[in-house]
């Protein structure tokens, strides 16, 4: 991690473990959770994030640092030169290594951004279940629920034929 | 299968209001259908009013295109497909969606066969629901839901609108009697009413945009709005007085009204910087790549299908000529042709829904996962 720029306010997020996270109030704000806590001042010194353990909330912080729109951010130094579009590549491939979790820690992830509301994370980390379940078959659903079919042969056959054009 | 409410989670390790919220209601139309095969849980989650409900909210409305194709048993299908502009959908194949092909049944007396195929016409889109026409016959589908049916007691009646009444929960069409365009008639989809006469605005031409609430159609010198609420009409100002009609689009939260030029090179675009003020703004004009678009399809005719939709903020012309789909940029420069995709009609535009509604199997002639679906 770069050096944090002077001057810039920052604010502390607790973990239910008791663990602290100092961040810049604009990283924070990524969350719009945690803006509307800031701008109803409701946030003094530290907040506190209930629910979400200190390995997911650094994590959570990790995305929010690369996301934050570049003015003073760290990490992507040469913004100045880089074009928007080489920006946004490079935010493309950032975001792929960063998702490449156990489904437990993306579900985790996708739980915290849920209730921080930070919407690429959430776009980012419901996406591989979306497509799980958009591109695979029924009994791999299933597999990947770890659910059995609870249907008897002709409920299933009723309900494929009620959405037959789903099927094809 | 009772006891499986409730008790093992949708998706174990998340919990089902999570799953629910933000996994199911993102999924497209056509997996979420899938779903309901998955277990009794799934298909309860993925069926409830509401969840639907939020479901069509989070869809985009895409551009409508249509075509003609030849079927395999004589006749010719009209094929619905969206087209995703959106960045971000990358792959030409994504981009097209086919969403309902349709034949209707032949009729007897043809010319070279013996027998002939009406075709279906798309004509106006709402919350999910599509009327189509055909001969001169109105017909309402859910390409998503596969329901159908014809719309009776229309006779002579042309359409000029389609739109939810919110009071009543109705879905409402405004007609106009074809030996008399300025008398207006509202019908009730499901009622077994006669069309009502509602009164006379300035005559309205091809049919009204639904934007914040209301119906608008430009008429020339004005834009004349119905409120779907009152159902009663009013006077908006036009950006220029012009004889010509403008075309009206959504751009975002603001209205947007576009004008080919009478040489069908250039469009100028306005948008409504304030609703309530009747505030124009000038947005661009937008020189058609005529010549590029000629030389590709090796024809000097005019262009006359221009859509401009709202692409993520940004204005995105589309032009249909003959057979080819070209995307257009607001500097006017030609981004994409596709041959053979369909066409723009009307600046239609479609939300997709799988939410249920009553008054289907009311109607004569109704029908699920069957003909004229194909």
């Amino acid at each position: 991690m770069a050096t944090r720029e002077a001057g810039k306010k920052m604010i502390m997020l607790k973990s239910p473990d008791g663990m602290e996270f100092e961040v810049e109030e604009a990283v924070a704000m990524e969350s719009q959770t945690i803006r509307k806590m800031i701008e109803d001042d409701c946030a003094d010194t530290a907040i506190l994030i209930p629910n979400i353990n200190s390995k997911i909330l650094s994590r959570v912080i990790e995305y929010c640092n690369k996301h934050v729109p570049t003015t003073g951010a760290t990490g992507a130094a040469a913004s100045d030169t880089v074009a928007p579009a080489a920006l946004a590549e490079d935010l493309k491939i950032w975001d792929a290594e960063f998702i490449k979790v156990n489904r437990a820690t993306r579900f985790d992830l996708i739980q915290a951004a849920s209730y921080l509301n930070i919407k690429g994370l959430l776009d980012l980390t419901s996406q591989t279940t979306i497509d799980t379940i958009s591109d695979n078959s029924l009994e791999e659903i299933r597999s990947f629920l770890s659910t059995k079919n609870d249907y008897l042969p002709e409920e299933e056959q009723t309900i494929r034929r009620e959405n037959q054009w789903a099927f094809q | 299968m009772a006891e499986a409410a409730g008790a093992t989670p949708l998706l174990p390790g998340l919990p089902d209001e999570i799953t629910i919220g933000e996994i199911l209601v993102r999924l497209p139309p056509k997996p979420l259908l899938r779903c309901r095969a998955v277990s009794p849980a799934w298909r309860r989650a993925t069926s409830a009013r509401d969840f639907l409900l939020s479901h069509h909210a989070r869809q985009s409305a895409l551009p409508l295109l249509y075509s003609h194709k030849d079927v395999a048993d004589g006749g010719q299908s009209l094929d619905v497909t969206l087209f995703d502009h959106r960045a971000g959908v990358a792959a030409a194949t994504d981009q097209f969606q086919r969403i309902a092909r349709l034949k209707a049944v032949p009729l007897e007396g043809g010319i070279e066969d013996g027998s002939f195929t009406p075709l279906f016409y798309p004509v106006a889109s709402c919350d999910g629901l599509l009327l189509l026409s055909i001969e001169c016959d109105l017909c309402i589908c859910n390409p998503e839901t596969q329901q159908y049916a014809p719309l009776e007691q229309l006779d002579g009646f042309m359409t000029v609108g389609f739109y939810l009444h919110p009071p009543t929960g109705q879905y409402r069409l405004l007609l106009y009697h074809e030996t008399d365009q300025r008398a207006v008639y509202v019908f009730s989809i499901g009622s077994n009413q006669p069309p009502r006469h509602i009164g006379r605005p300035d005559p309205l031409a091809g049919h009204g945009l639904l934007f914040r609430g209301s119906l608008h159609w430009h008429t020339g010198n004005w834009i004349m709005a119905f409120d779907t609420t009152t159902e009663s009409f009013r006077q908006i100002r036009s950006p220029v007085a012009r004889e010509d009609y403008g075309q009206l689009f959504a751009m975002g939260d603001m209205l947007g009204i576009f004008f080919l030029n009478d040489e069908k090179t250039a469009i100028d675009i306005w948008v409504m910087k304030d609703y309530q003020g009747e505030v124009w703004a000038f947005k661009c004009r937008v020189e058609l790549p005529v010549a590029e678009i000629r030389d590709h399809c090796q024809n000097s005719s005019h262009i006359d299908e221009v859509m401009v939709v709202n692409g993520d903020g940004e204005l995105l012309v589309l032009v249909g000529f003959e057979d080819w789909l070209f995307q257009v940029d607001s500097d006017g420069k030609l981004i994409a042709s596709f041959h053979a995709r369909g066409l723009p009609s009307y600046n239609i535009v479609h939300k997709q829904s799988l939410v249920q509604h009553t008054f289907f199997p009311t109607l004569e002639g109704y029908v699920i996962n069957d003909s004229p679906f194909i």
